[in-house]
């Protein structure tokens, strides 16, 4: 598995939990000299000191309770004291990134193999003697092998003599399989196999040693449909969705972790603290930025009357994660959280409720 | 040099068609076709296509074969190189290196010391050679161990009688003795801080000061090569019990 060099942790190791950017104090409003009977209200502050993260809290012309905050969405004065409509979360989209690269396409397999041959024809001829000493079990093993090809010095190739009388017949005929990157490789173990015994001798065929398979594409996991497995769908980027418990007579749903986000902290760090109390701490992860990727709004359930509310609406934005090593584990957990899966893109849309995976398909790579 | 590839064109010979007096042809020649090229040009030009570029030989580059690499986790990859082996293991790679894989117990620096001579040469000589023993090491017994400890630098430098004492009462000897000067230790600036004026650590930065910029140097984790070694391991359970 990967893993991150500590980039600068240890400057952040010596204050916990608190971040750079936020233990920095705010920017303090400065206010222009001459005005010195006006009232300090952020209206005649200076553009510059007008900004969103400013620490004190705009002067509002209703005063609103102090155990409220005001609701973020009421950007214009109102009479009445606006009911709190929402419930801010926070959640975090825990990726693993792919660990191989794609399969070629056959246009890119056809591509790279035409580009092969025309540099057969361009590049200097292979000269044996250079490599191999004269009659060495090495030389002698390589001029079989070469012998096998009909002395053509490339594995992959095929049948083709650049400076021949046939080097203009370069193209593969259709149904050819010889740009097929799996060929390829079998190829490539194919002549890593030793012919030669170390005293010159050629070696019989049932008594060659075959060369140990690589390891294959698909693992264990992904024969097995084990999605708990973190080396499953390897060219592929997996999302972590947890099972929560529903309430009473509610059903149970897939969702990613998340949880509400306390008026002291910030929203990475909210991320961060409901990764590791809904996952365990057994996991090398790694919040991309402070910024959320997608956000998900549920609206609140109003009453009749079109003020009261009957059930508050929720809207959560999720930041982006990144597992280097680790696994998750819900044991413990204190979100109520039974189940976990490393899903694909695809196979989250059939298991997260539409408009939820419909939020936060914008982050989500192609692959 | 080498000759030209049969596949690429020869370059047209110029010997018949170049004219001698062609320096010295006057400008103020009228410039109608038949009157700037002379008779045997004609010929030429009608005899076959002229090509006045140069001709720019091309690279000769080695040959190069595709190989299979497979790295020590089993992962293959295929890279072209003037290599004519088809296949080459790597045996240590970023896939088992402590560097890129902090977490794999099995790539730790662990000193093996089965037959004890290690252990009986820090018994007889102290732990004071040892690069990456910890700060707070309790080789306080062994001599000169008093200078051992890296990350208390200037402290411990500073008192040299203090050899038999433990380290920690060392180092608050130290703190007093130089209680006078600058005192930039981290672990020692509390201590200093109470007898000297107060300095300006007001700023609300955490990292403004150099102060709190130096004592997080000084609490980073000192295991920069990859794990405990037997015997720090041993030290920590000890502690545990």
């Amino acid at each position: 598995m990967m893993s991150a060099p500590g980039r600068g942790s240890a400057l952040v190791r010596g204050s916990y939990r608190v971040c750079t950017q936020c233990a920095r104090p705010a920017p303090r409003p400065r206010i222009a000299s001459t005005i010195t009977t006006a009232p300090r209200a952020s209206a005649v502050l200076p553009l510059a000191s007008r900004r969103y993260y400013s620490a004190e809290p705009a002067t509002a012309q209703t005063p609103t309770p102090e155990s409220t905050p005001p609701p973020p969405t009421s950007t214009t004065p109102t009479t009445a004291p606006k009911p709190d409509l929402y419930r801010i979360k926070s959640g975090v989209i825990l990726t693993r990134a792919p660990l191989l690269t794609r399969e070629q396409t056959p246009f890119e397999s056809a591509f790279y193999f035409y580009q092969k041959r025309l540099n057969e024809r361009l590049t200097a001829p292979f000269r044996r003697q250079f490599y191999f000493k004269q009659d060495t079990a090495a030389d002698l093993d390589f001029r079989i092998k070469l012998e096998e090809r009909h002395g053509v010095p490339a594995k992959d190739i095929g049948r083709y003599n650049p400076r021949g009388r046939k080097a203009w017949n370069d193209e593969l005929l259709t149904g050819s399989s010889t740009s097929d990157p799996a060929e390829l490789v079998e190829k490539l173990l194919a002549d890593a196999e030793v012919r030669v015994s170390e005293d010159g001798e050629p070696i019989a065929p049932e008594e060659r040693v075959p060369v140990e398979r690589p390891v294959p594409r698909r693992s264990e996991a992904d024969e097995a449909g084990d999605v708990k497995r973190l080396d499953r769908a390897m060219e592929r980027t997996l999302y972590l969705v947890v099972r929560r418990a529903g309430a009473e007579g509610e059903e149970a749903v897939w969702e990613f972790p998340t949880g509400l986000v306390p008026t002291e902290e910030t929203l990475h760090e909210t991320a961060a603290r409901v990764l590791t109390e809904s996952a365990g701490p057994n996991m090398n992860t790694w919040i991309v930025g402070r910024v959320p990727v997608a956000h998900h709004v549920v609206k609140p359930v109003v009453g009749d009357d079109g003020t009261s509310v009957v059930e508050r609406g929720e809207k959560t934005f999720f930041l982006k994660g990144r597992i280097m090593t680790g696994q998750a584990d819900l044991t413990g957990n204190k979100h109520g959280l039974t189940d976990f899966k490393w899903l694909t893109r695809e196979e989250l849309q059939e298991v997260l409720p539409e408009e939820y995976y419909h939020s936060v398909r914008g982050m989500m790579e192609l692959r | 040099m080498g000759k030209l590839p049969s596949t690429l064109l020869r370059r047209p010979s110029l010997a018949g068609y170049l004219p001698s007096t062609s320096p010295a042809l006057p400008h103020h020649t009228p410039t109608t076709a038949g009157g700037l090229l002379s008779t045997p040009q004609k010929k030429a030009a009608a005899a076959g296509q002229v090509r006045h570029a140069t001709f720019v030989p091309r690279s000769r580059r080695p040959y190069q074969f595709t190989q299979l690499v497979q790295l020590s986790d089993g992962s293959t990859f295929t890279v072209r190189t003037t290599s004519p082996l088809a296949l080459y293991r790597s045996a240590k790679d970023s896939r088992n290196h402590i560097l890129w894989q902090p977490t794999e117990k099995s790539l730790r620096n662990v000193e093996v010391d089965e037959a004890g001579k290690l252990a009986a040469f820090r018994e007889r000589y102290g732990s004071s050679w040892d690069l990456d023993a910890p700060t707070t090491a309790a080789g306080a017994d062994a001599p000169g161990a008093g200078a051992a400890a890296p990350g208390a630098g200037d402290a411990a430098a500073a008192s040299k009688e203090g050899g038999e004492k433990g380290p920690a009462v060392e180092k608050k000897g130290a703190a007093e003795e130089k209680g006078d000067k600058k005192q930039v230790d981290a672990k020692e600036a509390k201590p200093a801080a109470a007898q000297e004026p107060a300095e300006a650590a007001a700023s609300a930065d955490p990292f403004d000061s150099l102060v709190d910029l130096i004592s997080t140097y000084a609490s980073e984790d000192k295991n920069t090569k990859g794990g405990l070694s037997a015997k720090d391991q041993a030290r920590k359970e000890k502690k545990k019990k």
